[in-house]
């Protein structure tokens, strides 16, 4: 088997090209998903019979929610090329995925417990599904932390990677926390072609393009991030002079 | 369109304050997250420029000390010749 592709990848240089060229198209479609997503979840998605208009909440919570379940898979699996073929990019993944991930879940919380407010009748309950995320935040703020908190880098990256790799534990407890415990959390729902059924296309066409914008964006943020720590890393190497010579 | 006006629009059916704050909020966490690392992509490049002229300015001592021992193993080459 051809391994060079691996190589390339662990190549910060060749990333931070590739990545440029990527950025531009990434962009347009995220802001194109965006715009039809809200217009549409905002302006025609029909009145919900029970909640009646809060059901726009819907269209930014379960994106970010069931988004920001990504990052301790994402971050467990660049722990572990890190870990294993020492690859560098990897951990450079691990370092800048962990404050975007607490924002994510930090949103889900939020978003979740304004919804809560009227359809539920309070801010907070301590259900399996919110206590769980409520877990995420802080073992992703740890991950942060911990970061910070260890002098050596070569120690503090494999220790996060270390932490990443557990924290997925929690992951599994988050996705099957509603059909584990039955509290107020709702399970998750079945969306269905047909046009007659309660969440039929006209429901979920619009979520569909929300959660593929909060995808790019989750994309595009990790990117940047990436791209600004492979600078700061990569400072003594000829190519990164060049390219603060040419910009 | 499940509004017949602007005013109703805003009005959110009651629910105002749960709507525009969650898409609010969503747009604050849009905008730092995407505008914080580009933002800090200038800063990191004006940092970096300025880190390189100024080791630009200082004399590369180690290279002197090592061209300023070669003439020695000139001589001694020339010596054994």
């Amino acid at each position: 088997m051809d391994w060079t592709w691996f190589h390339k990848w662990g190549s910060p240089k060749w990333f931070y090209e590739l990545s440029g060229k990527w950025l531009p198209w990434l962009v347009g479609a995220m802001v194109t998903c965006l715009l039809i997503g809200v217009t549409w979840a905002l302006l025609f998605v029909p009145q919900d019979y029970q909640q009646g208009l809060t059901n726009r909440i819907f269209y930014v919570h379960v994106p970010v929610a069931s988004i920001s379940l990504a990052f301790f898979p994402l971050m467990a699996m660049a722990g572990t090329i890190f870990l294993v073929w020492r690859m560098k990019l990897a951990d450079v993944v691990v370092k800048v995925a962990a404050p975007l991930g607490a924002w994510f879940t930090a949103l889900a919380l939020a978003s979740g417990s304004i919804w809560g407010v009227d359809t539920w009748g309070t801010w907070w309950v301590w259900d399996g599904r919110l206590t769980s995320l409520l877990l995420q935040f802080f073992l992703l703020l740890g991950v942060v932390s911990l970061r910070t908190a260890l002098e050596d880098s070569e120690g503090a990256a494999r220790a996060c990677a270390l932490l990443s790799i557990v924290g997925c534990i929690n992951v599994v407890v988050i996705k099957y926390s509603v059909d584990w415990w039955n509290t107020l959390h709702q399970p998750s729902t079945n969306f269905t072609l047909a046009t007659d059924q309660a969440n039929g296309p006209e429901i979920w066409v619009p979520l569909i393009f929300m959660i593929v914008a909060v995808y790019l964006f989750f994309a595009i943020s990790l990117i940047l991030s990436t791209r600004n720590e492979i600078l700061q890393r990569e400072k003594r190497a000829q190519w990164v002079r060049d390219l603060v010579a040419k910009s | 369109m499940q509004f017949s006006n602007f005013q109703e629009f805003i009005e959110m059916g009651g629910y105002a304050f749960n709507v525009w704050s969650v898409y609010g909020m969503f747009l604050i966490f849009l905008t730092i997250n995407l505008y914080g690392p580009l933002r800090k992509n200038r800063q990191i490049i004006r940092d970096l420029k300025r880190r390189y002229a100024l080791n630009a300015q200082v004399p590369p001592m180690p290279a002197r000390a090592g061209s300023q021992s070669s003439p020695g193993l000139e001589t001694t080459v020339e010596e054994r010749a």
